[in-house]
Parts: structure tokens; sequence; C-alpha cells
């Protein structure tokens, strides 16, 4: 890298093994990096602290300037006028662009945006730059995420005075293990080395148990039990949890997720004030990106406007003859973003489904994050869960970042003379992890929600007569087809004894462990037999391009390879 | 028995686990760690080395689901979950320490599928229905020859599991 602020201290690839084990004498910070705002927060001896910028700011832009060369981002950062960060300058919501392939709709969302982002619609990964002195200067969310961690580095060991090391990371629910991967490649070229990962929720339920216990002070889970649903939605993603809460362990009973927030909101409000705008950015002139820019702040202004007011009045002359004047309310606004809404209900709807807890066992339900402050989302949210209110003692804004500080304390080792880090999460797996097999089928080996650490296995056989080989693919996700889901890797397993099809029995084991990182365990159980040895590969193992590997491995093998599950023999 | 003694202390209204306790318990080095983790004392007491032996290798692969969880079989759902937290608090890898102990992942895993069958009443009921038949070998899907079992056993140690710890409990659950 040119840039001198940051090194590359290690390849993701390898800091894994290390991440339970390693440096557990000094503590480790909480960074809630968000679509749209990040902070960062540590457990300071007695309680969880917000650390502020220079400019007395806790919550700061997620954002990174080129604009001199020298790549500035939001915690440092002095911008004139927030304009100038649609200016094109300014690359900015890389959480919602970070490891996803130029297929991904979330991507092509994303080319309404200032800057430039360059789909070539093949899979791979899109091309993102910053207009620095009139050209399209190229980097990628990795970098650009990196940058952003360095200065949040930098203003931490300045505030602590001491080296910071150790983060635990807050994400969204619905990242994929490829997603994790290029988070942690970001932190590696910050020189961070995260202790965990921790999916926003999970953290919001971690503040809620320290809250509880402390409150209660009862004895361990001695009918002190509380279930709490947990709905988080910020700029970029919208995640709910259902977690089980007594004696300061924080069991998650299930989690749901998707790419959808204030983002989504904005671009449909942005699109019903200046309608047939579709084609008009899609240029990117210095004009056209002026104007988005002018639009972008006004429609965001009437959208915080419109959760205390019933309508807002929208003035704003975007230049070029594009004026807009125009009398917007609620009802419109609820309307033009129904399909949002809607998928806010649906995941609140499936994650209470999956938790199995019954809506007269909840005790509480917490609403966090930006989006929590609209008045639909939260009827939305209470609807669901007949409740006529939220709970209150938490602050949306700063809730994920404190469980994250907590964690992080936890994870440490720290102790409390108070019984305040005396804390447990028990996570789940967000997503199905499995294989194909049955033709195209997705057949889930670890299924979603389950408790982690954990194993499980599945018996598989061949489709052919004398099929020495079988190919296997590991996916991620919720589809019953293949496609629908996220490949992680695939390998092969060769040796396998001649014999008709449907003899041999190829057992897949897959192994997570407590610091998230996923092994598939493969090979052939023919007793008796002189065997092969087993296969066992760290996921995800791809790189890049998912589906090109996918459409050349199909070109290239077929079906030859294929597996089908075994019946179970009850 | 380890087993009983582990039911004494859940039972017991003196249970070590209460707020109070933990206020003045310390981390995993210091001394009072025997009574924040009462089921490494009775472990502990048999042992006399530095690290106690793990709770479940005092268990054997044939130990019913209700004595993974250190209750009695007519234990309240209340109960149940009651042991497997406190279990969780002890075993779970997060706990401090424990990220450099081999196998307590295992012995997580297993405290939470036993958890997971005996807390849902459906799955309870066919498990206890199971037990009665216990007698004769229950039909393992994974019929592996010893030969299959040790090279699978190989595998996973790799994996930062103990060879010993391949036991045939999954086929306790019925899947």
């Amino acid at each position: 890298m040119d840039e001198p602020q940051y090194t590359v201290a290690s390849d993701s690839e390898t800091t894994g093994e290390e991440k339970s084990s390693s440096a557990f004498a000094e503590i480790a910070i909480g960074i809630d990096i968000g679509t749209s705002q990040c902070s960062i927060a540590v457990w300071n001896g007695s309680q969880v602290e917000l650390l502020k910028n220079t400019r007395n700011q806790k919550l700061m832009r997620s954002y990174v300037t080129f604009k001199d060369e020298v790549p500035s981002g939001g915690v440092s950062n002095q911008i004139s006028h927030e304009c100038e960060i649609f200016s094109g300058v300014a690359i900015f919501n890389m959480k919602r662009l970070i490891g996803r392939v130029d297929t991904d709709p979330v991507v092509h969302a994303s080319k309404k945006l200032p800057f430039l982002v360059q789909t070539l619609d093949i899979g791979v990964r899109p091309f993102i730059a910053a207009l620095v002195n009139n050209a399209w200067r190229s980097t990628t969310p990795e970098e650009v995420l990196a940058i952003f961690l360095v200065e949040l580095r930098v203003m931490a060991e300045l505030q602590l005075k001491k080296p910071i090391r150790n983060v635990v990371l807050t994400i969204p629910v619905s990242f994929s293990r490829f997603q994790l991967t290029r988070i942690e490649r970001a932190c590696a070229m910050a020189g961070l080395h995260i202790l965990r990962l921790m999916p926003e929720p999970t953290a919001v339920a971690l503040l809620y148990a320290q809250q509880q216990q402390q409150t209660v002070h009862e004895n361990m889970g001695s009918g002190s039990e509380k279930n709490a649903l947990i709905f988080n939605m910020g700029a970029g993603y919208c995640d709910v949890a259902v977690t089980a809460t007594a004696g300061g362990v924080s069991q998650i009973k299930a989690l749901a997720g998707a790419a959808i927030g204030g983002e989504d909101i904005l671009q449909n409000m942005m699109q019903y004030l200046l309608p047939n705008s579709e084609g008009l950015f899609l240029n990117h002139r210095i004009n056209e990106i002026k104007l988005l820019g002018l639009l972008r702040v006004a429609t965001e202004d009437a959208i915080h406007r419109l959760s205390s007011q019933s309508s807002v009045q929208v003035d704003v002359d975007l230049g070029n003859g594009f004026k807009i004047y125009k009398v917007v309310t609620r009802e419109e606004f609820e309307q033009v973003n129904l399909e949002v809404f809607e998928k806010c209900e649906s995941l609140v709807t499936q994650c209470l489904r999956d938790s199995k807890v019954d809506l007269e066992d909840l005790t509480d339900v917490i609403l966090v994050g930006g989006c929590s402050y609209i008045p639909k989302i939260r009827n939305v949210v209470m609807a669901v869960c007949k409740r006529e209110e939220l709970y209150k003692e938490i602050n949306p804004l700063e809730a994920a970042v404190c469980g994250a500080a907590l964690e992080g304390a936890v994870a440490s080792g720290i102790t409390d003379p108070f019984g305040s880090l005396d804390l447990l999460t028990i996570q789940v797996t967000p997503l199905g992890i499995g294989i194909r097999a049955d033709g195209n089928s997705f057949v889930p080996i670890i299924p979603r929600n389950t408790t982690i650490p954990s194993r499980k296995e599945l018996l598989f056989t061949t489709t052919h007569d004398n099929q020495t080989q079988a190919l296997i693919l590991v996916y991620e996700g919720e589809g019953t087809k293949v496609e629908e889901n996220h490949l992680l890797g695939y390998f092969k397993i060769v040796g396998i004894p001649a014999a008709p099809k449907g003899i041999p029995e190829i057992n897949v084991c897959m192994d997570i462990d407590a610091s998230n990182v996923l092994r598939v365990f493969a090979g052939v159980v023919m007793p008796g037999t002189d065997q092969p040895p087993f296969m066992e590969v760290r996921m995800p193992t791809i790189d890049d391009g998912h589906g090109w590997c996918v459409e050349a491995l199909n070109r290239t093998y077929g079906s030859t390879l294929d597996l089908v599950t075994v019946q179970k023999k009850m | 028995m380890a087993v009983t003694s582990s039911l004494a202390s859940f039972s017991s209204s003196t249970s070590p686990f209460t707020g109070s306790n933990f206020c003045t318990n310390q981390p995993h080095t210091s001394p009072s760690r025997v009574s924040f983790r009462p089921f490494r004392v009775s472990a502990a007491c048999a042992s006399t080395a530095e690290r106690p032996t793990s709770y479940t290798a005092t268990l054997t692969s044939e130990s019913s689901l209700y004595e993974v969880l250190g209750i009695q079989m007519g234990a309240t759902c209340k109960e149940i979950k009651t042991a497997y937290r406190g279990l969780a608090r002890i075993l779970h890898p997060d706990v401090a320490g424990n990220g450099q102990r081999e196998g307590t992942a295992y012995e997580f895993i297993r405290v939470h599928e036993a958890y997971e069958t005996l807390s849902d009443p459906e799955k309870r009921a066919d498990y206890d229905r199971s037990l009665y038949r216990r007698g004769r070998q229950m039909g393992s899907p994974f019929s592996m020859s010893a030969a299959t079992a040790t090279t699978m056993a190989a595998g996973y140690a790799a994996a930062g599991f103990s060879g010993r710890t391949r036991q045939r409990w999954e086929t306790d659950q019925c899947w």
C-alpha cells in the first residue's frame, strides 16, 4: 500500500487460530462500525465508556475522503459542509459493499451513491473509486474500512495512552462467512486483532443481560429468566435477536437479519421526491453528483423530521433546473417504504418463530439503531410482539458498542469486584451451513440458530456405480437450492472404494469452534477396509468470483462427482 | 460420585451461583476459583493435578442426559435451565481460562445437546422412552468400526478436540 498510515500486519487467513488464546493481558476495545456512523467504547475499570474524538463526538460519520491524496476519515476529518461528503471525494456505506460481488442487488442499489460503484455483472467484486483531482481513483471497501479503523485506533491510543491491538467488532447478522473474512482482512490491514465478531443484536443482548443482573441481584436462573426481543436497524442492515437472560448469561435463542436499512428508506424517498431520475446519476458527472448530494441531504432531513411531525415541507433547489417543492406526509412516507416495513415485520416474525419463545413469555422488546426512531418501525415491532411499550433503559445509538466493549472486557479475562463482568453470551449461527447434494439442493448440516461451539455430521453416498471421487461444495444460507446461497469453498474426496452407487458411506462433519472458525471434515466410512485419510478444510476457502467457480466446476464435472443424502435409519 | 455431588450443589439453596458470591470471586488464577466452580470441586478432590480433571471426564459415554446435566430424572424445566446455565458458566469456551484448555468446547456441546433434548417436552418424552430400552444398543446410523472411530477421532483431535472425547453421544439424540 502507498499510504504510510497503515501497514498490513498479517493476512486474515492466518490469524484465526490464535483468536481465543492470545493476549489475555490487555483489554479489548469495542467498535461498532455502522453503515453511517461508528463508535468506540472501552471498559474503564468500573463501567463502559464511549470515547470521543477531538470534536467531542461519540458517534462519528463512517466515511473516508480521498481529497488531498492522503485519505482521511470521519474520525479526524473536519467537513465544512455535509454536502462535501456527497461530492464524490468520500467513500461511505462500506459496510454495505464489503465482501459483495457485482451481481448482488445491494451493490446495484449502491450505484446511486455519489462515488463510483461500477459493476460488470459477472460475479466479481465491484470497482469502487473516489473522485480525486477530477479522476476516479480506485479503492476497495477493505481499504476504506482499514483507513477508518486506523483513525479509530489512533484516537483510542491517544486517549487511553497505551497501544490497542485487540478489538471486539459488531457485525450484521446477515453477513456471510466470506464477508467476515473481508472484515478480518480490513482489521489486519489496520493492525488490529479481532477477539470476537459479535452480531449487533447479541451485543445489545449482553448489555441487557448486565442491566438485568445488576437490577435483579437474584440467584442464577432461579425464576428470573427474562426473554427479550432485540430489533436493531441502522442505515445498512436490519437485525433481530431473541435472547433468554438469567444471572448474567445471555443465551441467544434465534437471530434473523437482512441488508435493509435507512439507506433503502432514503433511496426510496429520493426516488419519490425526484421521480424519473433513474438515469440521471449513472454517468457520475460533477454537476449530477452535486445535485444528488443536495437531494440526499434534503431527503435525509425530511425523513428525520417525519419521525416527530406528521408532515414536512421539502423545498430545495438542486440546480440544473431541478427544483423540489413538495409537502410529504407521514402516510406517504410509510406507503413509499411499505416493502421495507414488511421486511422488518417478517424478520421479527421469523426470529420469534425460530426462538420458540411464546409471546406471553417475552419480557422486553428492545429497539435500537437509527431507524428505531421511525414511528412506523416502532409500531410494526410492537404489533408483532403484541406490546404497548418498549424497553427504555437503553440508548438506541450506543447499545451495540457498549455491548461490544463489555464482551471485550469479558473475553480479555477482566473481572470486576462488583460482578459487573460476570457475563457470558451463548451465541448461535445466524445462517445454515451445508453442502450441495441430491442434485442442486442445499443440504444443511449445521442449521441456522444452532448454538456454537457445535459439531454435526451427516452421511452421504455416491450417485454413480464405481464412483471413486466426490466433490464437496460448502454453502451458507437459507435457500433450498444452492444457487440461492453463498459458496464458501469446495474440495474433492478421492479414494472411494469402487462399489455400486449408494453403497459407500461418506461422512461430512462440520465443526464451529468457540472463535466461530468453521472446519469441514469429510471422508469415506468403510468398515474393515484401508481408508484414505480424512479431509480437514477450514472455510471459507474461496476468495473472489463465487459465480465463476460454480460455473467452472459444473462445466468440468457436471454431475459425475455428485452425492446424495443417506436416509436416516431410525 | 461426582454426579451426586454436583446435583447437591445445584439443588441446595447455598449454591455458590449467587450474585453476592460472584462479587467476591477472583479470576481463574486465584484460589477462590474453587468456590466459583463447584463442579470442579468434586473432580479436583480426586485429582492432585494443577488443572482439575474436566467435569465430563467423570461421566462415561453411557451416562444419561440427566447425568450430563447433573439433575434428577424428574427435574422441572426450571431446574434443567438452571443446571444448563450453571454448567455453561463453567464449561463454555468463552469463560476466562477455558480458551486454552482442550476439550471444554466438547464438554459444552455435550451439555448443550442434553439441555436441548430435555428442555423440549416432546424430545424429552422420546428420550425418556428410549432410556427404558437402554438394555440393547441403540440402532446407530453411525455404525463405524473401531478403526474408523479412531481415524475420525484422530482427525478431529487436530481440530482442537481430544481423541478421548470422540464418543457415541450423538446417537443419543436420535437425529
